[in-house]
């Protein structure tokens, strides 16, 4: 199995916040990766640092066997690595479509087969393509968001808590989703704090603790994990 | 027929504070600052146009588009010089710097061309050989549009459209767009924010060389502070029209046209700027955003 991501020994900073405190995790071709922890866990400094929005001060982060620990972020996104950012960060003033359009910066030749792509996938957005992207209900900005990442066909696709303030209904909506996306060959790199679910689609599991990986494994092992069990799912 | 002329030097004055208006308008909109030295680049336009026409003895299109292209790159020398290196500061040590540029720009204008007011030649002269105004004569030749007005009030128009296109139908304009609303977002679509707050500052400084020479077109007296006050006035005009909206600066800038040139006809020269203040105080008051400013809404 090759590597797509490799992040060895990380550390990032606010200010004098020491956020994340030396982790390392890799992630491979075609998997489901997922890193679960409670709030405040680094889970977010983690992805961005990943994606160049945030820095480590030591250690490589190795993507298809490149550093780009010190690319910058808009050149990430051209190597194949997207992320769906928490809190999904859609361009709330421009259309769907634009917001697509945006998705697609990097690989405008492939637009029109990446655009039917992700209308297929979700089809609610074909038919809201016209509509002002703050306007859309939550589920579908979080729509959006994912299918906005698709738009620059990634390798790596890394998402930050893609079920947060969902209904459950829209929760399973989005997983099989992130399933049928797996399914089709794109890799995953999905943060969660709902543990039960994210556990339940993930070849592979990081648990994160105040900075650091306190626990890894497959994913049936740490659903099955008593500490995992007591702490994040509830006994 | 009084009112009327009135109202047309008006319109043209507020189409020149539009195209001003535009550049403050742009530049807080995508990089949230107060590009203070804004105006200053409108007087190195006129400037630059000035020793093209003089030095270069190229006629004064030709030297609208020397000062277009010492503008563009002065923007984006002052983007990346000053701005960029402060762009994670407060926003106090930004407004600083950009007061700083705006001096700086005063002074070595001063140094440069001297305080002595240089004599612009108007991009199109208000008399034609024969010694007639060139001018559109309307109702019986009571009412007459210099030619300079209609060019300035065509050339706000076709700036508006061509922005308007620019930003909803072409791909920098929408990444434009979305760095202005979300930086972070923005990068994660593979857009370089850099770049594009280099672009923004670029078109917003060409539009200022073409702001300079209209000015001195109509008030051909060129000193190292005549961008100041149009400066101040047409961010005004952005201000009430709803910073970071295009549209927002033309309405801005033509009602702040207008207002002037009807208070300096009807009340008093000395007190139009009075008026203008006092009318964007009022319109701050009831509308906080501007005519078209959207509010600020906190996304969670
Ligand atoms: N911009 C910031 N400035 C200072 N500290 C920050 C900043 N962003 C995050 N932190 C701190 O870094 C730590 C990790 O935050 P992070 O957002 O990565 O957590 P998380 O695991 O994503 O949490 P959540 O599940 O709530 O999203 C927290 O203690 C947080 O307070
Ligand atoms: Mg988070």
């Amino acid at each position: 199995m090759n590597t797509i991501l490799k992040v060895d020994n990380a550390n990032v900073y606010y200010g004098a916040i020491h956020a994340i405190k030396g982790i390392s995790f890799e992630v491979n071709e075609g998997e489901i990766v997922t890193l679960i922890g409670a709030n405040g866990a680094g889970k977010t400094t983690t992805l961005q640092t990943v994606s160049g929005l945030l820095r480590s001060k030591t250690g490589s982060i190795e993507f298809c066997g490149e550093d780009i620990s010190r690319v910058q972020a808009h050149k990430i996104v051209e190597k194949g690595l997207a992320q769906v950012p928490e809190g999904r960060r859609i361009f709330a003033q421009m259309t769907v479509q634009e917001n697509l359009e945006m998705g697609a910066y990097t690989s405008p030749a492939d637009m029109d087969k990446n655009l039917e792509r992700v209308f297929e996938q979700f089809p609610r957005l074909k038919e809201r393509r016209r509509q002002i992207g703050g306007t859309l209900s939550g589920g579908e900005q979080q729509m959006l968001a994912m299918g906005r990442a698709l738009m620059c066909s990634p390798k790596l696709m890394m998402l930050d808590e893609p079920s947060m303030g969902l209904a459950p209904i829209l929760v399973e909506q989005i997983f099989d989703i992130i399933k049928s996306l797996h399914e089709n060959g794109t890799t995953i790199l999905l943060v969660e704090q709902n543990a039960q679910m994210a556990l339940s689609v993930a070849d592979r599991a990081y648990v994160m603790e105040t900075g650091k990986i306190t626990l890894s494994g497959t994913g049936k092992e740490l659903a099955a994990s008593e500490a995992v069990k007591k702490a994040y799912l509830g006994g | 027929m009084g009112f009327l002329s009135y109202l047309i030097s008006g319109i043209s004055l507020g189409s020149v504070y539009a195209i001003i208006a535009l550049g403050y308008t742009m530049v807080y909109g995508i990089a949230k600052m107060l590009n203070f030295a804004h105006g200053d680049v409108i007087m190195i336009g006129g400037y630059m146009s000035f020793c093209g026409m003089m030095y270069l003895g190229v006629n004064g299109w030709l030297a609208l588009a020397l000062a277009m292209v010492v503008c563009t790159v002065l923007g984006i020398l002052i983007e990346g010089l000053a701005y960029r290196p402060l762009r994670q500061a407060a926003s106090l040590a930004v407004l600083i710097t950009a007061i700083g540029v705006s001096y700086f720009l005063q002074n070595s204008a001063l140094l440069i061309f001297g305080a002595t007011p240089k004599v612009y030649q108007p991009l199109i002269p208000l008399m034609n050989a024969a010694g007639e105004p060139n001018a559109l004569k309307l109702f019986g030749g009571q009412l007459s549009i210099s030619y300079i007005s209609l060019f300035t009030m065509l050339s706000c128009i076709v700036i508006m459209i061509a922005l308007t296109w620019f930003t909803g139908h072409t791909k920098l304009g929408k990444a434009m767009r979305a760095c202005s609303e979300d930086k972070d977002a923005a990068r994660l679509m593979g857009i370089s924010v850099d770049k594009t707050i280099s672009l923004t500052f670029a078109i917003g400084s060409a539009l200022a060389a073409v702001a300079g020479v209209l000015l001195c077109s109509f008030n051909p007296t060129l000193m190292p502070t005549t961008g100041s006050m149009p400066g101040i006035r047409a961010f005004t005009a952005a201000v009430f029209g709803g910073i970071g909206s295009i549209p927002g600066a033309l309405l801005g800038g033509l009602l702040i046209g207008i207002i002037e040139a009807m208070a300096k006809a009807y009340i008093s020269t000395q007190l139009a700027n009075s008026v203008v203040f006092a009318v964007l105080i009022v319109v701050l008051l009831v509308r906080p955003a501007g005519l078209l400013g959207k509010r600020m809404t906190e996304k969670v």
